[in-house]
């Protein structure tokens, strides 16, 4: 081993039929043991070993060798294709600007106070954040007001479509249908790269407190401080961040107060008697159009803030792609007033089934799994 | 800092351009309408103007903002000429100019560098044409910074290949900190999104 080379080993128990495993590096060979099936001595189909070599190419998947038990014992050897309908092992970078899936055409759309999209094996989970393209029926019609925004995918319906939280309930949007040309729609693979940040707002109910919905997670705790850039075209300019008149100098910010949810959260600000947001924008006054944003300023993040009374450690921060439940992200103690870095590498280990034992999968729940990853200096090719 | 500041800071979509994409191609509008938002929210340019000198095909640089701008944005700069733009070599002295430094539009002066971010073939017009979108960043004075953590500085590291490797093959020089990024005044700095106008031409 030269000195640029990377090892790592490492043992869990599987939650789940696939598992994320980061690491300080993207490993270009990874070999695990499954001990539970080896500890069992036999099993039909049961997987006791796989490894995964990055510069194996087959018709051009990333295979995932396994060696395995059949029936009465005999010990098998099997492949996982890596293909997208049989994921094997894979390795992963997030990096630091936003990398995306695919190009998947947009069949049609449905507008209502949710929008829905048709878009045939779109392959989308709840929780994945989607940036749509186009959006045109026509040069006028369609609803290319939504081009460019990241949205959360709120509702998987079904394998060919799924329903994103945007109010496009208005004459200003037409369905899509027919598949018309440049209407795609892309996966962000590794979002919230950086948070909290920049969200682009769905919706704002006005009142004593201001209710403010956003197309992905805003990643916002309690305490933040926030700013907005709301467009003329989107309605309540009221809250934009603009010199204090009141004290100069000082800009108009509001504080969150409470989340409700990853793209929901209230802020201290009274705006009972602000003009309604609106989503209606005519597709003629698309070109140019810039979207409605909430701004963290500063940030609270969790770092700074004690597990518990007396405890000298500090939880990772946290960020909350869907629902309420955060996931930890890598990092240790947060310095306040900067900023999470929320980007990852490692490998993941995934669901597909074996080329020609068709039962067998590289682990199941419960499942302990002991693992090591390499990357080497040199690799010929 | 770069893709933090991607991330991070809140977006303009430029306007004034005639491509018939969203964001449009740059105008001399946007960069008039990103000066205005900063000047209004008070945030700090980065130079003073250059007063104009009797020379030919010169003239006044206004005092400004920078902005941070791919190279492959240069020729649709050049197309601003006379619109507004102003090429580094135009200005009545280049002794304050930047390596970098392309020009200057109104209150903007331009930076370019090929490491700018780009999301390729980010938006389609209505007939389907895909095209690149820009992170121009505009930014004041006071906008953003980088804190050292517990005092713990840059280190520039050097070992000869004698301490490097049993076989004195590979050097090692790599520079070392803990820092984290920070957007100190979030009012002085815009993403001034934008896409192409003319073609790639590689």
């Amino acid at each position: 081993m030269a000195e640029y080379s990377r090892m790592a080993k490492g043992s869990f128990t599987a939650s789940a039929t696939t598992a994320v495993v980061q690491l300080p590096f993207k490993p270009d060979f990874v070999e695990l043991l499954n001990y539970t099936n080896i500890a069992a001595g036999s099993g039909t189909n049961k997987t006791t070993r796989a490894w995964w070599d990055a510069s194996l190419v087959v018709s051009s998947n990333n295979p995932t060798m396994i060696e395995l038990y059949g029936a009465g014992g005999s010990v098998l050897f099997d492949v996982v294709a890596g293909s997208a309908a049989a994921p094997g092992i894979s390795a992963f970078s997030a990096g630091q600007l936003l990398q995306f899936g695919p190009s998947k055409q947009i069949v049609a759309s449905t507008k209502g106070a949710t929008t829905s999209f048709q878009v045939t094996s779109h392959g989308y989970a709840a929780g994945d954040v989607v940036i749509f393209e186009g959006l045109y029926q026509s040069a006028t019609t369609g609803m290319p007001q939504m081009a460019g925004i990241p949205f959360t995918v709120a509702t998987v319906t079904d394998a060919n479509n799924f329903v994103v939280n945007w109010n496009s309930n208005n004459s200003s949007y037409t369905n899509l249908s027919a598949s018309p040309t440049g209407s795609t729609v892309k996966k962000v693979l590794y979002p919230y790269l950086y948070f909290p940040g920049t969200s682009v707002i769905s919706a704002i109910t006005t009142g004593a407190t201001t209710t403010i919905d956003t197309t992905s997670a805003h990643n916002f705790v309690v305490g933040q401080e926030v700013a907005f850039r709301i467009p003329s075209q989107w309605g309540t300019v009221e809250l934009n961040t603009l010199p204090n008149l009141t004290i100069p100098g000082s800009p108009i910010y509001g504080y969150v107060v409470s989340v409700t949810d990853f793209n929901t959260f209230v802020v201290s600000i009274n705006s009972t008697s602000y003009t309604a947001f609106t989503t209606a924008i005519a597709v003629s006054a698309v070109n140019g159009l810039s979207f409605p944003q909430v701004v963290a300023v500063g940030d609270v993040n969790t770092g700074g803030v004690a597990i518990s009374s007396g405890s000298a450690l500090y939880p990772p921060p946290q960020y909350t792609p869907i629902g309420t439940a955060g996931v930890n992200t890598i990092n240790g103690p947060a310095i306040k007033g900067a900023f999470v870095n929320n980007t990852a590498q490692g490998f993941v280990i995934g669901n597909g089934a074996a080329t020609t034992n068709t039962s067998a999968a590289i682990m199941a729940a419960n499942d302990v799994i002991e693992w090591r990853a390499y990357l080497h200096d040199y690799s010929s090719p | 800092m770069r893709d933090y500041i991607v991330s991070a800071a809140s977006q303009i979509n430029a306007g004034g351009g005639s491509n018939g994409f969203n964001p449009t191609n740059l105008g001399v509008s946007d960069f008039s309408l990103v000066a205005t938002t900063l000047d209004t929210n008070n945030a700090y340019k980065f130079m003073s103007g250059i007063e104009g000198m009797d020379r030919f095909g010169t003239g006044p640089v206004r005092s400004a903002y920078f902005m941070l701008s791919s190279t492959e944005l240069q020729s649709d700069f050049d197309s601003l000429v006379g619109s507004g733009f102003l090429s580094q070599w135009n200005y009545p002295t280049n002794a304050s100019a930047l390596p970098s430094e392309y020009g200057s539009v109104y209150n903007i002066r331009i930076l370019t560098s090929s490491e700018a971010p780009v999301a390729r073939n980010a938006v389609a017009n209505s007939s389907g044409t895909l095209n690149d979108v820009y992170y121009n960043t505009v930014l004041g004075k006071q906008a953003i910074t980088h804190i050292n953590q517990d005092g713990y500085s840059m280190n520039l590291i050097y070992r000869d290949p004698y301490y490097s490797g049993m076989l004195a093959q590979n050097a090692t020089l790599a520079v070392k900190f803990a820092q984290a990024q920070a957007i100190t005044q979030d009012t002085a700095i815009r993403n001034l999104l934008s896409t192409r106008l003319s073609n790639l031409g590689v």
